[in-house]
Order: C-alpha cells, then sequence, then structure tokens
C-alpha cells in the first residue's frame, strides 16, 4: 500500500442512471461532483471507454471536461497506446476511474479477456474512485438491464455492490417495467434505478447520498417482500454548478449519438417527426 | 483495405468463386470503429453485397446487421475480419457466440479473412504486443499453428516470438505486412503478397534451436501483370 492509498477514504463509486460529460455537454455538474470526491488538487482521472467501442467523440469530450482540473488519460482497449506500462501499473496510479456508458455485455467481457475486472476489484478495495454512467454504473452491482444483444435482458454484473441497478429510468422508460418483474421474481436483487442526471454514492457497500445534475429527477428503491414489490421514491440533492469553475470551451464536441438525440428532439419540438 | 492497393482485396474476392461476392466485415477488435467500417463500404461495396455486423450498438442497428447474425454470417462468401486488439476481440466473440458461429462458418466453407488481430484470431496460439511486453493468447484455434503477424514493423515481436516457440509455443508462420498466408483446410496453400519485398516465414524448433524459414511468396503485382499479358 503507497501512501497515496493510505490517503484515500475507502472503497467509493459514484453509480449514474445517465449524465456527465458524455450525455451532458453544457452541465458540468456531476463532473464536478466526481472530482469533489478526491481530496486532493490536480487529481488523476481515468476514462474507460470499452463499452462504447473507445469512440473518438466520447474520449475528446472527456478531455475537455477533465483536462483543466485533473491529471486526465484515458486506457483504450481496441487501439495501440504504444506504452510498455500494464495494465496494472497505469489503473492503480489512478484517483478516479471514469467508465464510459455503451454495451454492457462487452464491457464485462473484454474486461476478464484482459483481466482487467480484476485490477478494477482492486482500485476499488484501495480506495480509488469508481465512476462511471450507465453500463459504466450497473456493472459494479449484482445486476442490471441491458440492451446489449438488442433488447431488454437482465445482466449480472461484477458484484462488488450487492443490489441491482437500471439507468436512465426518465429517458427509457422501458427499462423500468423489465427491471421491476427481475427484482419481483428474484432473478435481480433489490436496488435502485436512477434517471438520467442522478447519482448514488456509495461508501464501502452502503448508499450514502443521491445527487442529480437535473430538477426533477429522482432515484427509485426497490424489493420485493414476498410477492409484493416495495418501492419508494429517493429525491436527490440538486448539484450547482461551481461557480469558480472555468466555462467550458465552446469548441466541446458534440457526440454523435447526443447530436441526433437533440435533433430528433428539436424536430419533435417543431411537429415535423411523422411515426411511421 | 490498403491504400491505393487493391491486390489483396482482389485475390480475396477471387476465393469467393462468384461475380458479385456477399462480404461481411466484422470491426468487432477496433470497437467498431466508424471510420473503419466506412473504408470496409468505400473498399467493398461497389464490388459486392457489403454488410457489417456490429457487437457494441446492437440496440441501434445503425445500418449494421440486425436479428439473426448467425442466419446471416452463414449466407456469406467471405467473413473479413479487422484489426485491433485479438484479447477484446475474442473477448466480445465470446460473449455473444460468434466465436463458435466462425466455426461453422468455417466448415461450411465461408471464406474467412482478415488481418492484425483478424488474422491472429484463427490461430491456435497467437503472439499480441497491445498493452505491455508481448504475450501468447490463445485464438479460436482454427488453424492449428502460432501466429505472428506486423513481423518486419516491431523487431520486438520477431524476437519474442522466436523465444516463444523456442519455450514451448507450437511451430507456425510469421508474416510481414503486406504478406498474406492462404489456408485451406488446416494447411498452408500459399503465401501471396501485396508488397513487393513482404515475407513470411516458418517458425519452429530445430536441432535445440528455433528457425525461421522463408516461405515463397507471389507477389501478386507480378501476378496481376502476367495476366495482363496473358
Amino acid at each position: 500500500m503507497t501512501v497515496r492509498d493510505r490517503l484515500r477514504g475507502g472503497p467509493t463509486i459514484l453509480a449514474m442512471g445517465g449524465g456527465g460529460f458524455t450525455m451532458e455537454p453544457d452541465n458540468p455538474a456531476l463532473d464536478d461532483f466526481v472530482l469533489s470526491l478526491v481530496d486532493r488538487p490536480e487529481p488523476r482521472v481515468l476514462f474507460l471507454p470499452t463499452a462504447s467501442g473507445d469512440p473518438t467523440a466520447h474520449i475528446t469530450a472527456f478531455y475537455a471536461r477533465y483536462a483543466r482540473a485533473a491529471s486526465a488519460t484515458h486506457l483504450s482497449l481496441f487501439r495501440r497506446h504504444g506504452s510498455a506500462r500494464t495494465l496494472a501499473d497505469i489503473v492503480l496510479e489512478q484517483d478516479v476511474i471514469y467508465v464510459g456508458g455503451g454495451s454492457m455485455r462487452n464491457l464485462l467481457a473484454i474486461w476478464r479477456a484482459h483481466e482487467l475486472d480484476e485490477l478494477l476489484v482492486e482500485a476499488w478495495r484501495r480506495g480509488i474512485v469508481l465512476a462511471g454512467l450507465s453500463a459504466g454504473a450497473m456493472c459494479w452491482f449484482a445486476g442490471g438491464v441491458t440492451r446489449s444483444s438488442g433488447p431488454l435482458e437482465v445482466i449480472e454484473g461484477l458484484g462488488l455492490l450487492p443490489g441491482s441497478f437500471t439507468v436512465h429510468a426518465d429517458g427509457e422508460p422501458e427499462r423500468l417495467p423489465v427491471w421491476l418483474a427481475a427484482v419481483r421474481s428474484g432473478e435481480l436483487p433489490g436496488g435502485w434505478a436512477a434517471d438520467d442526471g442522478v447519482g448514488l454514492l456509495f461508501r464501502g457497500t452502503r448508499m450514502v447520498r443521491v445527487v442529480s445534475s437535473r430538477p426533477g429527477t429522482a432515484a427509485l428503491r426497490a424489493d420485493a417482500v414476498g410477492d409484493e414489490l416495495v418501492r419508494h421514491r429517493i429525491e436527490p440533492e440538486l448539484l450547482g454548478v461551481d461557480p469558480t469553475r472555468p466555462p467550458t470551451p465552446a469548441t466541446l464536441p458534440v457526440p454523435d449519438d447526443i447530436r441526433e438525440l437533440r435533433e430528433l428532439r428539436d424536430m419533435r419540438a417543431a411537429g415535423g417527426l411523422r411515426r411511421i | 483495405m490498403e491504400a491505393g492497393n487493391p491486390l489483396l482485396d482482389d485475390y480475396v474476392l477471387s476465393l469467393a468463386g462468384r461475380e458479385r461476392p456477399r462480404v461481411c466485415f466484422v470491426p468487432t477488435a477496433s470497437g467498431d470503429a466508424d471510420h473503419y467500417v466506412v473504408r470496409f463500404y468505400r473498399t467493398f461495396a461497389s464490388r459486392c453485397e457489403a454488410s457489417h455486423v456490429t457487437l457494441f450498438r446492437r440496440e441501434r442497428g445503425g445500418g449494421a446487421v440486425e436479428g439473426d447474425l448467425e442466419a446471416h454470417l452463414l449466407q456469406q462468401d467471405v467473413i473479413y475480419v479487422g484489426g485491433g486488439s485479438v484479447v477484446s476481440l475474442l473477448g466480445a466473440w465470446r460473449a455473444h457466440g460468434l466465436d463458435r458461429i466462425l466455426k461453422l462458418a468455417w466448415k461450411r466453407g465461408v471464406v474467412l479473412c482478415g488481418l492484425s488481430a483478424g488474422s491472429l484470431c484463427w490461430f491456435q496460439e497467437a503472439v499480441t504486443a497491445f498493452h505491455g511486453a508481448p504475450t501468447v493468447v490463445r485464438g479460436l484455434g482454427l488453424l492449428p499453428h502460432s501466429n505472428c503477424v506486423h513481423y518486419d514493423g516491431e523487431p520486438e515481436r520477431r524476437e519474442e516470438y522466436r523465444r516463444f516457440v523456442g519455450d514451448g509455443v507450437r511451430p507456425g508462420y510469421a508474416a510481414d505486412d503486406g504478406a498474406a498466408l492462404h489456408f485451406v483446410g488446416r494447411d498452408l496453400r500459399r503465401v501471396v503478397s501485396s508488397r513487393p519485398r513482404a515475407r513470411a516465414f516458418r517458425v519452429e524448433p530445430r536441432d535445440g534451436d528455433v528457425v525461421e524459414d522463408p516461405l515463397p511468396v507471389s507477389y501478386l503485382g507480378d501476378m496481376a501483370r502476367d495476366l495482363a499479358v496473358a
């Protein structure tokens, strides 16, 4: 254990239902919150874009958001970085590891193929903050709900956190009934659903805070009790934006999928989208 | 898909035995990189029934094959596997059952081809150097040999490959950039190249040492010229 390890705050995971730099180009609230979890100037933040195949748009969005306040790097498992350093060297020197969204099935399979799953468990034990959204959030739990093979289905995670987690509860409402049915049947343990913008903070395996970058959002806790499903809504703390933070550069690239979504939304708003 | 050099692409298509072959691109090893998919269509779409498979965006298509991947892949004349990380490739394939489907396609006579990770994956053992020092990984094992690629580009790989074979990795084949090993069944039929000086080697232990025997390489540029004259 290094001095750096001893200074850390114990195992910490921030699981986001959506949001952050890949989904909210104009709202740094969740990214600021990620950085606030590390008590040191210029923390080392590593981005793992594995779940979506390391798209350039996500990587550039990461640097645009994090490079000013942190020592930011990314790790590709598809493109060579020309470094002789091992994955262990790279992963275990970080203060934060941020996992992007995408295909959870691919994420876990590829991590396991590289034995990166074991390194991330070790990083968690050492108190390196694990943060992520969507597939990059569900992966830490016992299980979640994914579209990795097309249709929605239950998927097992790494199990660091002993509940289940489902994401985009407001943005993709069709996920929620699949998750609730799995919790009711016992296929998944009880757990949480999070709207886009909502983050659940875990210290060890205990959920200690719920935060959000967007007003009007919520988290949901659901458990099976006998044949009944017991649910309750959790109101998040609405995050403010740090007023001392430099403004986001105007040239921040917008990822293709976000741009498409926005175009669709604008077309809908203009009444121009016809249903076929 | 070498820029400005169609020789290996022409050779692959000639193996399909059909005027307008069905060619499916599998870019998993690159993380389904968009620019790579575009390059595939630019190269092949005018001459083939071209399609591609994505394992990262199965929920929203994006022009990729949707629905039954097995049925689609088994209908192809050629399956073209792109480069990238062979470890990530095999991990993702196994998670989606593509390893099994591709073995079945091979048994049914679909031509399987690929470069770099898309070459290594077919062999029993493969030398990869993605993170840190070169290591040996198990491929799909259709070809009961070992394989090393970019043999001219990275001198370290050459040394390591010979050391690995000396330490018990099965004998196999090494190829320079631009050299292609053409197997029929499990046996090497010929070596062709898109570059006049590209080489390939059989690497095996002999008399307590590891020897590198150069293989005869047919430069496809010469063959094309001969055909034009004839």
